[in-house]
């Protein structure tokens, strides 16, 4: 599902990512763990091509992302759910049409987005507050939006950026059992955290980022 | 919310409209002092009023004789008809009068000459009733007009680069405030049209609401200044389909390719 060839990344002449290889199969779980500054976001943010690698090779669902057109980009994108760490609502859309807005483009018609959205935000807990604007929303209530709204369109590739930096213990786990069940069903799911509590809790495939480099590719505790 | 949107869309339309519509203005007043300002180029010229009662061959005769007695001078005949045709361009009024190929008006020459007052040589002649001005009343009128043209073609382009900019301006200023929503929407897999169209949309709208204001304060603008000119006793300001086109372009045109650019470099930038 994700293969990464040589990658490099740097900012300013200043390398964040060196010479990375991976490769993550369909269907797997994986954490990505390391210090802050490790690389971790930048690397999430290559494999949904929000960044260009220095560097290297991308390659996302037998496409290579950094060479794709902003066109077949977009097609790609759908394949991928993306919980980003500073959530990335839109200000102006309730709850409920953070979600159905996005499934629109998948080609869903308007009354199975909204069933659909509307399943998911039971889901998670926040089928209450479908009509509320993120504004008006707590900040664990606003990373369960967004949490719904990369679910919503059953993603075959799930990355998550800090998913439970907001969330109390109880929701972590709330969470991480969702991302399970997604798993369960088929979904590759790429969990960036740097929360060890959230990687005690499963047995799952980690990956310990540092300086740039892999450090560690194996079952935690290493 | 959505009241002051419909605020915001009536202010920028109405800042577009102003420079797109003095433009507009500016241009219709330029294709109005077209014929003056060609007066600039023939500053030379003399007319001469032969006698009403020469007969064709006397008048050729006359003309064949100014031209071997000064070679400088260029003697042109002026038709009936052609004279007509110059009055009632500016004093339409006279057209009732002069519609029948002005066969009331008496012969016309034109003699073109770097002397202008050498002309004067023929007053004595009993052919000619009258010699008009002699002066360079005519150049000066006319490198006037030509002057006044050439303030307005600058003045209507500094307009144009004032709308141009602040077509630019609000468009990144757009950007600016959707810059999140069209972020996320590429994010979550939207692809272009999706995101540019309703982006070009909320540009499109005030432009065009721009370029109705723009017509009509035109045509407010060009009927008042008729009035003026009509009250003294000069042609009609008359406001031009291709002006009016023109306008709708600008003012639909400038935001909707101030925002495609400004998409495209966006887009650009979010890969």
């Amino acid at each position: 599902m994700i293969r990464l060839r040589n990658l490099a990344k740097s900012f300013d002449g200043r390398p964040v990512l060196r010479d990375l290889n991976l490769r993550v199969e369909a269907g797997e779980f994986v954490f990505l763990t390391g210090p802050s500054g490790a690389g971790k976001t930048t690397l999430l943010k290559m494999l949904y091509a929000a960044e260009r690698p220095s560097a290297g090779e991308v390659w996302v669902a037998g496409e290579r992302v950094d060479e794709l057109p902003p066109r077949k980009l977009a097609l790609l994108r759908r394949k991928v759910g993306v919980i980003f760490q500073d959530f990335k609502l839109l200000r102006s859309k309730t709850v409920m049409e953070n979600l159905t807005f996005v499934l629109r483009f998948h080609g869903i018609a308007p009354r199975e987005a909204h069933r659909r959205a509307y399943q998911v935000l039971k889901r998670l807990g926040l089928h209450h507050r479908q009509s509320a604007f993120p504004e008006s929303l707590s900040g664990g209530e606003q990373q369960r939006v967004a949490i719904a709204r990369a679910l919503a369109y059953q993603p075959r590739l799930i990355l998550a950026d800090e998913p439970t930096g907001n969330l109390d213990a109880d929701l972590a786990g709330e969470l991480l059992s969702l991302l399970c069940d997604i798993n369960y069903q088929g979904a590759t799911v790429l969990v960036a955290t740097h929360d060890h509590s959230l990687l005690d809790s499963i047995p799952a495939r980690t990956l310990v980022l540092h300086a740039g480099t892999v450090d560690y590719d194996g079952a935690w505790p290493p | 919310m959505l009241r002051h949107r419909v605020l915001v869309s009536l202010g920028l339309a109405v800042s577009l409209a102003v420079p797109v519509c003095l433009a507009g203005v500016s241009w219709t007043v330029i294709a109005w002092l077209g014929p003056v300002a060609e007066m600039a180029g023939n500053a030379d010229v003399v007319p001469v009023l032969l006698h009403p009662l020469m007969s064709e061959e006397q008048r050729q005769e006359w003309i064949s004789e100014q031209r071997a007695a000064h070679p400088e001078w260029r003697v042109e005949e002026v038709s009936p008809s052609d004279l007509a045709a110059r009055l009632t361009r500016w004093f339409p009024y006279l057209s009732d009068l002069l519609e029948d190929d002005g066969g009331m008006l008496t012969p016309l020459i034109e003699i073109t000459t770097r002397d202008p007052e050498s002309v004067g040589a023929l007053e004595g002649s009993p052919a000619v009733v009258a010699i008009g001005p002699r002066s360079s009343v005519q150049r000066t009128v006319g490198s006037s007009a030509r002057a006044v043209g050439t303030v307005l073609v600058l003045t209507s382009a500094m307009l144009l680069l004032a709308a141009t900019v602040f077509a630019a301006v609000w468009v990144h200023l757009e950007l600016y405030r959707h810059s999140d929503e069209i972020t996320i929407m590429r994010l979550v897999g939207a692809t272009e049209p999706a995101v540019r169209g309703p982006f070009l949309f909320a540009c499109a709208a005030p432009g065009v609401v721009a370029a109705v204001l723009a017509a009509v304060g035109t045509s407010l603008a060009v009927g008042r200044l008729s009035v003026l000119t009509a009250s003294l006793g000069l042609p009609d300001l008359r406001l031009s389909i291709p002006v009016l086109a023109m306008e709708a372009m600008l003012a639909c045109g400038l935001p909707l390719t101030a925002a495609a650019v400004v998409l495209s470099r966006h887009a650009a930038a979010d890969l």
